[in-house]
């Protein structure tokens, strides 16, 4: 029995796949309502942070402001790997922890509705699949960065917050924590690619990596160490008002290898794995 | 060149050996109908061809090519299980998406032909979660069928379906395949439907490969047999019974006898003892008698 038509096989390049894999992320993350949501807890949780810092105590008892000045709500004033106060806490990284939570959601649904399975029958490889998502979830936690600033500058403006900063040192900040965005999104899914037949487990570990909490337990025994910029959170820390461009190189540097790190590691796991 | 071409494919999942040295071949163009009890090893050996698992042994061939091969991927449509379809989306984005991930230049148009093809034109706007069981395996086929593939595996698409919705699968596969120019694997419980359409066949049993034949050999193979009733069947049975090796009451109510030369051998010993038959016919087995007697040969039935 042959067939009357001629068969003919094309390998389908690099572009082509990873356009259309990036094409059908993209179209998911605009339509899901998880991820407008996502944006507006960014927004709100500075607006929140800084509104209540200096607020009167229970017995009307005046308190000292977490924050004399607005942009400290962006970043700290120097980096401070360890962690005193949990106000101290309080900046741009907690996006990195809701982050996290958005795309373990976003590739959780992957595998359970058999969307990847659909994906890796056909020409799709998994290298693609590992940059497609680490892409995605790059961007939506850098809008989820630019929805934080909104909410934070509002608040800042409704609170009567200062404003004087070192507009210099305030944008290699921003960029430096939108860049370590890139870093993180590859961890998130490296984390999902590892746990991806337990939901919860991909959501916890990805809030664990998130807080820092291996970092900042590092840096309590070893001290405020630089060396700790090699990590994601040092980086991220890293990137605060006192930064300048050798800090967004250093961001740059550190969320890149990371990215390279953790998708070559994804992909040979997708690859030796097998789906189900 | 065969579509698939398979030769001693191991496959364990921890200390459980699902494919136990499987051999299979598939002829371009061929329906091929998978059979085998539940835990044979069908969906494992259809989920390695598709890529989804790895096997610890074995080759697989698809067109001559490695099966993991990119550009021979490009042209298999798979329906593993369910479709992968996001359930709040209509079925018109799931296949857009679907489009769209295999690069296709004209994706509206190629949405509609296999919608077309599989009678659900209609349902286009309808969110995947409100579908029935049996449309969302015809959409789990038009997705299959985007990019034009030139291999379809089906992983039991008729199970679930009424006598309706079977009836329009089996019209759906066989355009598939006259359309599509379509090599077409289905694995299936249901031997009755899967005998209409198929036109090669292969029985898997404890992970390896027992039988595989061409329709007309099943013809060929399948013993026929004599059903008939009278007004005392216990008597004729027993009666039967004693001359031939194999007799048996079937579900509508004819006794049948399998190792008769001629019905008139049959006739005649009745009425030499006072029977007379009402009714009787020469039949021949089906798939799922083929199939049943083949497993109870193979022991362990």
């Amino acid at each position: 029995m042959t067939a009357s038509h001629e068969l003919k096989f094309e390998s389908p390049s690099f572009t082509k796949r990873l356009k259309g894999m990036l094409g059908v992320d993209f179209y998911r993350l605009f339509h899901t309502p998880m991820f407008y949501i996502f944006l507006a807890i960014a927004a709100i949780i500075p607006a929140m942070v800084l509104s209540m810092t200096g607020m009167p105590g229970p017995n009307g008892e005046v308190t000292e402001p977490l924050f004399t000045n607005t942009w400290q709500i962006i970043a700290a004033d120097t980096p401070l790997y360890v962690v005193s106060d949990i106000g101290e806490y309080a900046n741009m990284n907690m996006v990195f922890i809701f982050g996290g939570i958005m795309v373990s959601i976003f590739i959780g649904h992957d595998y359970k509705s058999g969307y990847v399975k659909q994906l890796f029958t056909t020409h799709a490889k998994k290298q693609d699949y590992m940059m497609s998502k680490t892409l995605v979830s790059a961007f939506s936690m850098a809008c989820m960065c630019v929805t934080y600033i909104i909410g934070g500058v509002a608040a800042g403006i409704l609170s009567g917050t200062s404003f004087d900063v070192n507009v210099g040192s305030l944008i290699c900040a921003i960029i430096g924590k939108m860049i370590m965005s890139l870093g993180w999104a590859s961890l998130y899914t490296f984390l999902n690619i590892i746990f991806r037949r337990y939901f919860g487990v991909s959501i916890v570990s990805c809030f664990f990596f998130g807080t820092g909490i291996l970092i900042i337990g590092a840096a309590a025994i070893f001290g405020n160490s630089s060396i700790l910029n090699i990590f994601l959170y040092g980086s991220s820390v890293y990137a605060c008002l006192s930064g300048n461009i050798l800090t967004l190189l250093m961001c740059i540097v550190c969320s890149v290898a990371w990215t390279i790190i953790y998708n070559v590691i994804g992909t040979i796991v997708l690859y030796k794995s097998d789906v189900y | 060149m065969n579509a698939i071409e398979i030769k001693n494919l191991t496959k364990n999942f921890g200390s459980k050996q699902a494919l136990k040295g499987l051999n299979m071949t598939v002829p371009i163009g061929a329906i091929y109908g998978f059979i085998g009890e539940n835990g044979s090893g069908k969906s494992t050996t259809e989920k390695i061809i598709c890529g989804l698992i790895h096997p610890n042994g074995g080759t697989v061939k698809l067109y001559g090519r490695n099966h993991t091969d990119a550009d021979v991927r490009a042209k298999i449509g798979v329906l593993i299980e369910a479709p992968g379809c996001f359930q709040n989306y209509s079925v018109w984005n799931n296949m857009m998406l679907q489009a769209a991930n295999l690069g296709i230049r004209d994706p509206e148009k190629a949405v509609v032909n296999a919608l077309k093809t599989v009678r659900m034109e209609g349902a286009a706007t309808n969110k995947y979660k409100n579908c029935s069981l049996g449309m969302k395996q015809r959409i789990g086929i038009a997705m299959a069928l985007l990019g034009g593939p030139t291999l379809l595996v089906l992983d039991e698409p008729i199970n679930g379906l009424d006598a309706d919705g079977m009836r329009i699968m089996r019209e759906v596969l066989v355009e598939i395949t006259q359309k599509y120019h379509c090599t077409v694997v289905i694995s299936s419980h249901i031997l009755g439907e899967l005998e209409k359409i198929a036109t090669h066949y292969g029985i898997v049993r404890g992970g390896k490969m027992i039988k595989e034949m061409t329709a007309a050999e099943l013809e060929a193979g399948c013993r026929t047999y004599v059903a008939l009733k009278t007004r005392d069947m216990s008597r004729t049975k027993a009666l039967l019974s004693c001359k031939y090796s194999r007799v048996e009451e079937d579900e509508s109510g004819y006794i049948r006898v399998y190792d008769a030369k001629e019905p008139e051998e049959i006739v005649t010993h009745l009425y030499e003892n006072g029977i007379l038959i009402s009714e009787i016919k020469t039949a021949k087995i089906g798939l799922e008698e083929y199939y049943i007697d083949l497993m109870n040969e193979k022991g362990g039935r």
